[in-house]
């Protein structure tokens, strides 16, 4: 039992360190898109988010290393956080995806689209902020997670109109093809991490609502 | 037969007693479904308190094999009483080892009688059983499953008020969780020790017959070891069978546990002869009913060995009883 509580600080630990580099990665992603609308982007940021995508992978195989450490059979709630985590770890994955695509992006963004496109990447900013507030407070709060999973939601139907203001406006556009298939691209890329906070955010209201009959 | 032969027999047999007890006690599933302990943790744990109950509690226990269920006037009809307790033990012995191998829990008491009825009809005919007590007993063996479910439901359903009431978060599930398991680990450890030593008695009991010269402590540790044996060769499948049958947690684990170890003293104390098994298993359909969690397909088949239980041991010992006869 006594080992069994070192390994779940152990694990806890790894978690929390995990979380505060998702909320850094997805702050680079931010600092990056506000340069790139002014067409002056910061590359070192897209690099911040990519290297925090390492980071987040190596403490998630530590984590997955601890957790197999011995054959120890495992409380089920370490199996939701463990769930919890690699969830997290795909909207990191999404994130740094989305950075290696603006990374070699070879256009300016168009100005018709750029009011839209901040809304878009603040939806999306403050969807994995509010993603990792959730993470933290179902910890010891319930309700305040569950409250801020229909904020994700919001922020998602936010993202999703966005999204298709943005394409509405770009294939109307009579410009080189390529630069508004890829710019179509970038929009649905950046919603994309928004439908997966989105979706983890309902797993885990799912959770709190099943906890009580668990 | 040299009394020396005869007792190396009854050693022998007594041993694969206890080992057939041992395999078919399923008293540690909660906690592997719980997943407190793993499988390992489990068995060691259960062979201490198997050998622990048999060695301090085996002692004065061993208990007559169908007394009231069996009419039989041994001395009328020249028929060795050592020969049909035997039989019985056997036939019991050898429902318990297969349904285990099979990793389906069933109650030793109803292959023992199962094994009683059969022996009974085919020596003293219709009249040979005691039809009044079988059927006193069977409503019994009808109501348990039912107390079983229905206490193990409504418990779970106050827990669940409760959780939702007072636990907040994932912190508070755990220290609750953390508390039950303690709970539920001291539980199960005093119901496996218990049960060692009611259980052994049915291992011990035709060897003491057998002469005065028997050291009954040594006999208790051997009965313990095969008990311990049997839990660790093939009781590990019955625990794992059972302890997966619907999703268990700490607490949920105390809830099926409770109502049936409550309902088993109860039973004890007023020497109805419940299963053990059979409770278990409907306190685990009562957990899934109340939590809405799916049941693993198994169930079925559980059922449907809990049915050939008596006809199997009825048949077995009918078969067995000739060549057991002869040998005595």
């Amino acid at each position: 039992m006594k080992l069994l509580k070192e390994k779940k600080n152990e694990l806890d630990e790894i978690n929390k360190e995990f979380l505060a580099e998702i909320l850094n990665g997805s702050a680079l992603l931010h600092e990056a898109l506000s340069t790139f609308i002014n067409d002056k982007l910061k590359k070192e940021s897209l690099e911040g988010v990519i290297q925090t995508e390492k980071k987040c992978d190596e403490l998630k195989d530590r984590y997955t290393q601890v957790l197999f450490r011995d054959k120890r059979a495992l409380p089920f709630l370490v199996e939701d956080r463990y769930n919890i985590l690699m969830m997290i770890d795909t909207v990191n994955d999404k994130m740094e995806f989305f950075s290696r695509f603006l990374q070699v992006y070879p256009f300016k963004l168009y100005k018709e689209i750029k009011d839209e496109f901040t809304n878009l990447y603040s939806a999306c900013s403050q969807a994995v902020e509010e993603l990792v507030n959730c993470a933290i407070l179902i910890e010891t709060d319930f309700d305040g997670a569950y409250k801020i999973t229909y904020k994700i939601e919001e922020r998602k139907r936010e993202a999703r109109t966005a999204k298709f203001n943005l394409l509405e406006k770009v294939y109307k556009m009579k410009d080189d093809p390529t630069k508004i298939y890829l710019t179509s691209k970038l929009v649905t890329y950046i919603y994309d991490i928004v439908a997966w906070v989105e979706e983890t955010s309902d797993y885990l209201r799912g959770l709190i609502i099943r906890y009580p009959t668990r | 037969m040299a009394l020396e032969y005869i007792l190396i027999i009854f050693l022998i047999i007594s041993l694969i007693i206890s080992f057939a007890i041992g395999a078919n006690d399923e008293t540690m599933a909660p906690l592997y479904g719980s997943r407190i302990l793993n499988i390992k943790q489990i068995l060691i744990l259960a062979a201490i308190f198997a050998i622990a109950g048999a060695i301090l509690l085996g002692e004065g226990v061993a208990k007559s094999v169908g007394d009231k269920i069996l009419l039989l006037d041994y001395e009328t009809l020249s028929i060795s009483q050592d020969a049909v307790v035997m039989t019985i033990l056997i036939s019991t012995a050898i429902v318990l080892i297969l349904s285990s191998a099979l990793g389906l829990p069933i109650s030793s008491t109803h292959a023992t009688i199962g094994g009683i009825i059969g022996l009974g009809l085919l020596l003293g005919g219709g009249e040979g059983v005691n039809w009044n007590t079988i059927l006193e007993m069977s409503i019994w063996w009808l109501a348990s499953p039912v107390v079983g479910y229905t206490v193990t439901y409504g418990v779970v359903k106050v827990l669940n008020k409760h959780k939702l009431k007072h636990l907040k978060g994932f912190q508070a599930y755990e220290r609750s969780e953390n508390k039950y398991s303690y709970v539920i680990l001291i539980i199960i450890c005093i119901t496996a020790f218990s049960r060692a030593g009611n259980d052994c008695s049915n291992a011990v009991g035709i060897v003491v017959g057998v002469g005065d010269d028997i050291n009954i402590t040594l006999l208790l540790i051997m009965t313990g070891f095969g008990l311990a044996a049997g839990l660790g060769v093939l009781g590990r499948i019955v625990i794992k069978n059972l302890g997966k049958m619907t999703e268990l947690r700490p607490s949920t684990a105390f809830a099926v546990q409770v109502p049936t170890a409550a309902v088993m003293l109860i039973g004890t104390i007023q020497k109805i002869p419940l299963s053990g098994s059979h409770l278990l298993v409907a306190s685990l359909v009562g957990l899934s009913k109340a939590n809405n969690s799916p049941m693993k397909k198994g169930l079925w088949k559980i059922i449907a060995i809990w049915l050939l239980t008596f006809p199997i041991a009825a048949i077995l010992s009918i078969i067995l009883y000739f060549p057991i006869n002869l040998l005595i």
